[in-house]
């Protein structure tokens, strides 16, 4: 696995973005994500959609290099840790997460996260609906934003889709940014882009396996 | 009312019978041991038939006879006759006077079963064969059944079976997916399949190959007919539908042949038309003329926007029209669809502009005039076309060809050609499609559940799945009872489980079978969205792509009317009526059919001597300052040379390439061509391709000259290169699409559904690559593979082509500016990319250049 990063300024704050769907902000030590879905392809396999595991373990694989890579103190989640129901997966993931105990989880929430604040609770995550550090707000959806305050959110799944010469096409996940929002890409490889929602004077950060690319 | 009594028995008709008897108790001996056959003409079902058609004041055909006598005997079969004939009645009647002739042999429930692949035919049929049921004095009820069918009358149905259903091969499979079926289907005792050659090459067909063998499984008696048109594969059309051993089998075709007229609309000079694409609306003027010399006219399109932009063309040449004209296409809602057509049969309507949807049907009397705009891509397709006017036996079909761009005129100097020869079109079946098998598995499973070596025997009978190996069966039970993968059994997949009990696999899940139902049949759609007025009122239906493009309130064209989003809710988009007087037309982005072999065949001769065209060739003498231009600034391939034209422009490099062997041909010709190239440097390509031929655009020069042209177009480890050039582009990830949907892997959202069932959504590339990534096995991958082969690729036609290439010149011409073969492929917007060049390059290099970012 390659890791790319690019330093940005948001806010008064510098924070890493990486080509590997998740943001560093070493001030905080706090290694960022959101939307990994955890639990979708038992729930596709509940309901007669058969899809392997294999990518949930590549998931939690990749998040696992990351962890080593920033060597973080926070993990902060920013919505849908969990895809649907409990299902045979969150087995798999909180066995998982035992290695990581020392860590200190932080769970915005999303809209696919329905259970009770107890049971995050019994998985080592504090769950917020919001949570503000200095001037940085953490909240899953993007927001009416106050002035003087910055927000970073999830939940879109941002990707763009660029037209180059020869009418060609690409279609890359990516980081979006403006001012004062910055939403982050979905964490799991099994899950959709969505190309058509754009914060307004956005700039794109969209990567690949090899670079991160300003647009 | 009881026949019985009045039935006069003859002698010989008895011996028979025991004879008959006999053979179908101890073997089945194709030949029958009597040497007298009985006349079906004395037989009192025959006379009382014969009299009721007497009364009408007609006598039957010579097909119809044979038809009748053929199933008499017990035979299955195939009838082929052109419209307007009377297909129906060689079936239904032959029906009728086997019943007349031994009422005894007949009970309770569905004695026919109609199987036709459209609502819209049914419907008609059902009064046709009920009138005559009544007047013959028969207690025989006819009833329909389909998508259309209101839940209170499927009820009924359901407690009381009718004596003919006409129903399509969907409903069929919908029925075998509901508790206790198969006693609806005890006593058939014939299934009749309509319009045998639509369905026969889509999987359409192969569901019905399935209920036909599952109906046979329940009935082994039953016997099989098929009705159909003229198509090149006749004999093979009938063993797949018919594929069981130890039955007797016939083709009855009928002497009566269509004459046929065909006359193009020309403009008044060549440079009027527009080069390519769009629409020739200019001829609108002919076209009003055209539909005022007759009673009603047909204009077919062939596509749904192209018929929508008609219908606003048409009425801005002559407002006079509005009230007598129409528009009708397979997304306008049904009861607007049954309204038109009713209306066209009581000669309300002076022009219905349509596409497909009223391709096949039953006839409308009052229409005599057939216009046809753009090409009909091919010879059986347009002959059908043509049939719809002039619709009474012994009639002239009238039609009109309206080109959409010039080019196409050659085209109708080809398919008058063929027309001429009457080559026609041979529909290939389709074989092994695994994601019907697997839905038809779960469809026994949540209906009565079914036993594993007996259905795979089943399976096996027909046609489609006679090469089905034990492993694949194996690997499709595994697929739905363990989700794939042998490896994982992963518990909570439970899809299809084993009751020991009952000793039968079964859906247990009430969800899944509930997801199951709503996902059963072939048809594959984009997400459509239900129109529908604020007021209430079902407009039709819309791609959720197109959509998603407008804004509220902005105006689009739906049905022939000006509406506006007001808003979207529950997967229907409510709107209102627009003022405006422009407005977008949706793009839907089916019913793109390539250009048959058949009819480019016809094509590629015509332009070999398109320069020196004969007197009576009027479209060729009409296109000749475009043909000399052509020549002038590139060249006119001969039917000995393979042309390739090289264009700077300043969108970059183009290359054309002119196989005139249809779009899917040419697409995959196209991959191949932009591999071989990509050999010779790492470079990036982006493929545009209609019917004649296909443009490679790249925003680096591309090095060609005639001589690495020759290598580039060889034959040589053709397939190998084609198959590697595939893999590179994402043809067979296009084609998972409809695959994924079929086998239950992508649940479709269905228009107007309150649930969109959102947390089992993803995209069928999704999971095309998870499953290439860590399942490479899965039949349905190869499935993929496979369709790309036979129908994108039609292997046997590209080996062809390049056999005939490889023995043609090739000429490489540098043309200043686009050609007039070469413009109509640049405008084209269907586009392909395909890269030899690493992501991370081709990332570099957009860093260098202009980009837009698609907003």
């Amino acid at each position: 696995m390659n890791i790319v990063t690019k330093d940005i300024r948001f806010g008064n704050e510098i924070v890493t973005l990486t080509n590997q769907r998740v943001l560093f902000w070493e001030a905080q030590e706090a290694l960022i994500l959101s939307d990994i879905h955890i639990g979708k392809t038992a729930h596709f396999r509940q309901h007669g959609i058969a899809v392997p595991d294999a990518i949930l373990l590549k998931d939690l694989k990749r998040l696992q290099v990351l962890i080593e890579n920033f060597n973080p103190k926070k993990l902060l989640v920013v919505g849908d840790l969990f895809h649907a129901e409990y299902n045979q997966n969150f087995d798999i993931f909180i066995q998982w997460m035992q290695q990581f105990d020392d860590l200190e989880k932080i769970l915005i929430r999303g809209n696919h996260d329905r259970f009770s604040t107890r049971f995050y609770e019994s998985l080592g995550f504090h769950t917020k609906k919001q949570q503000a550090y200095n001037q940085l707000v953490f909240v899953h959806e993007t927001v009416k934003v106050t002035e003087g305050m910055h927000y970073i959110s999830g939940h879109i799944h941002p990707g763009v889709r660029i037209q180059m010469k020869g009418r060609q096409y690409l279609k890359l996940p990516s980081f979006q940014v403006n001012s004062q929002q910055l939403i982050l890409p979905a964490f799991s490889l099994f899950t959709g882009l969505n190309t058509r929602f754009h914060l307004e004077d956005v700039v794109h950060y969209a990567f690949t396996e090899d670079a991160i690319l300003e647009l | 009312m009881k026949l019985i009594n009045k039935i006069e028995v003859r002698k010989e008709l008895t011996t028979n019978n025991k004879a008959q008897q006999k053979n179908s108790s101890k073997t089945k001996d194709p030949k029958p041991k009597t040497k007298k056959m009985p006349t079906l003409e004395h037989s009192e079902g025959y006379r009382i038939i014969h009299n009721w058609m007497a009364d009408k004041g007609f006598s039957p055909f010579d097909f119809q006879l044979k038809a009748w006598k053929k199933y008499a005997h017990d035979y299955h079969g195939l009838v082929v006759a052109p419209t307007g004939f009377g297909k129906t009645y060689s079936m239904f009647l032959a029906v009728l006077i086997d019943y007349l002739n031994h009422p005894e042999q007949y009970k309770k429930g569905i004695k026919l079963l109609w199987i036709s692949p459209l609502r819209s035919l049914a419907k008609d049929l059902q009064i046709a064969m009920q009138t005559a049921i009544d007047e013959i004095g028969l207690d025989w009820q006819a009833a329909v059944r389909n998508g259309d069918t209101s839940t209170a009358v499927r009820r009924k149905q359901e407690r009381n079976m009718p004596d003919i259903l006409l129903t399509t091969p969907e409903t069929m499979h919908l029925l075998f997916s509901q508790k206790k079926n198969s006693r609806w289907f005890k006593n058939i005792r014939c299934v009749v399949v309509d319009e045998w050659h639509e369905l026969l090459s889509t999987k359409r067909g192969v569901l019905t190959e399935l209920a036909i063998a599952r109906l046979r499984s329940l009935s082994p008696k039953i016997r099989i007919w098929g009705v159909s048109a003229t198509i090149g594969n006749l004999e093979e059309a009938k063993n797949v539908l018919i594929p069981y051993e130890g039955v007797k089998t016939n083709i009855v075709t009928s002497k009566e042949k269509k004459k046929l007229k065909i006359i193009s609309l020309l403009p008044d000079e060549v440079e009027v038309l527009p080069w390519a694409g769009h629409l020739g609306r200019e001829l609108a003027k002919s076209v009003l003329k055209v539909i005022y010399e007759n009673n009603t006219t047909l204009v077919f399109t062939n596509t749904r926007s192209q018929a929508e932009l008609w219908y606003q063309s048409l009425l801005e040449a002559d407002a006079d029209l509005a009230g007598q004209i129409a528009i009708h296409h397979g997304s306008i809602d049904a009861k607007l669809r049954n309204w038109i057509e009713d209306a066209i049969n009581q000669n309300l309507l002076k022009v219905v502009v349509c596409t497909s949807s009223l391709d096949l049907g039953v006839d409308f009397k009052p229409v005599d005039c057939v216009v046809q705009i753009g090409s009909a891509k091919g010879i059986a397709r347009f002959i059908q076309r043509a049939g719809r006017s002039g619709h009474s036996p012994h009639e002239i079909s009238k039609v009109y060809f309206v080109p959409t761009h010039t080019l196409e005129l050659i085209e109708v100097s080809a398919l008058k050609e063929a027309v001429k020869q009457r080559d026609v079109e041979a529909r290939e079946p389709m074989v092994l499609t695994y994601d019907v098998l697997v839905q038809f598995l779960v469809t026994l499973a949540v209906g009565e559940g079914f036993q594993r070596e007996e259905t795979f025997e089943m399976i096996r009978q027909t046609h489609a799945f006679s090469y089905m190996t034990q492993d694949d069966f194996e690997w499709a039970m595994q697929f739905i009872t363990k989700g794939g993968t042998t490896l994982h059994a992963y518990e909570e997949f439970h899809k299809v489980v084993f009751d020991e009990e009952k000793e039968l696999y079964v859906v247990k899940s009430r969800r899944i079978s509930m997801l199951h139902r709503m996902n059963i049949g072939a048809i594959v759609s984009d997400a459509m969205l239900r129109v529908r007025y604020m007021k209430g009122g079902h407009l039709g239906m819309i791609e959720e792509y197109f959509i998603s493009k407008l804004k509220v309130g902005m105006p689009f064209v739906l049905a022939g009317r000006i509406l506006e989003i007001v808003h979207i809710k529950d997967m229907t988009v409510f709107v209102r009526k627009s003022k405006a007087k422009k407005a977008i037309t949706p793009s839907w982005k089916g019913g793109r059919l390539p250009l048959t072999s058949y009819l480019s065949h016809y094509l590629r001769l015509k332009l070999n001597d398109a320069l020196q065209p004969s007197i009576r060739e009027r479209e060729l003498k009409f296109l000749n300052p475009l043909l000399a231009m052509q020549q002038a600034h590139s060249h006119i391939p001969k039917s000995n040379e393979f042309l390739v034209e090289k264009i700077q422009a300043r969108e970059g490099c183009h290359l054309f390439f002119y196989p005139f062997e249809g779009r899917l041909v040419n697409e995959i010709m196209a991959s191949l061509i932009a591999y071989r190239i990509g050999k010779l440097l790492p470079i990036t390509f982006s493929i545009a391709m209609n019917d004649y031929g296909f443009g490679l655009l790249s925003d680096q020069d591309i090095p060609v000259t005639e001589e690495n042209l020759i290598k580039i177009l060889s034959k040589k480890n053709l397939m190998d290169d084609v198959v590697a050039s595939i893999n590179a582009s994402e043809v067979a990830s296009r084609k998972f699409r409809d695959i994924a949907v079929i086998a239950g892997l992508v649940i479709q959202s269905q228009p107007g559904a309150r649930k969109t069932n959102k947390s089992l959504q993803s995209s069928s590339s999704l999971i095309f690559k998870v499953l290439e990534d860590y399942e490479p096995n899965n039949l349905l991958l190869r499935q993929a593979y496979t369709e790309v082969f036979n129908e994108q690729l039609e292997e046997a036609r590209l080996q062809e082509a390049f056999d005939r290439i490889s023995k043609s010149t090739v000429i490489l011409k540098e043309a200043k500016g686009y050609t007039p073969l070469s413009f109509p492929i640049k405008v084209d917007a269907l586009r392909d990319t395909i890269s030899s060049e690493k992501l991370s390059d081709r990332i570099a290099r957009l860093q260098k250049q202009q980009y837009k970012l698609i907003t």
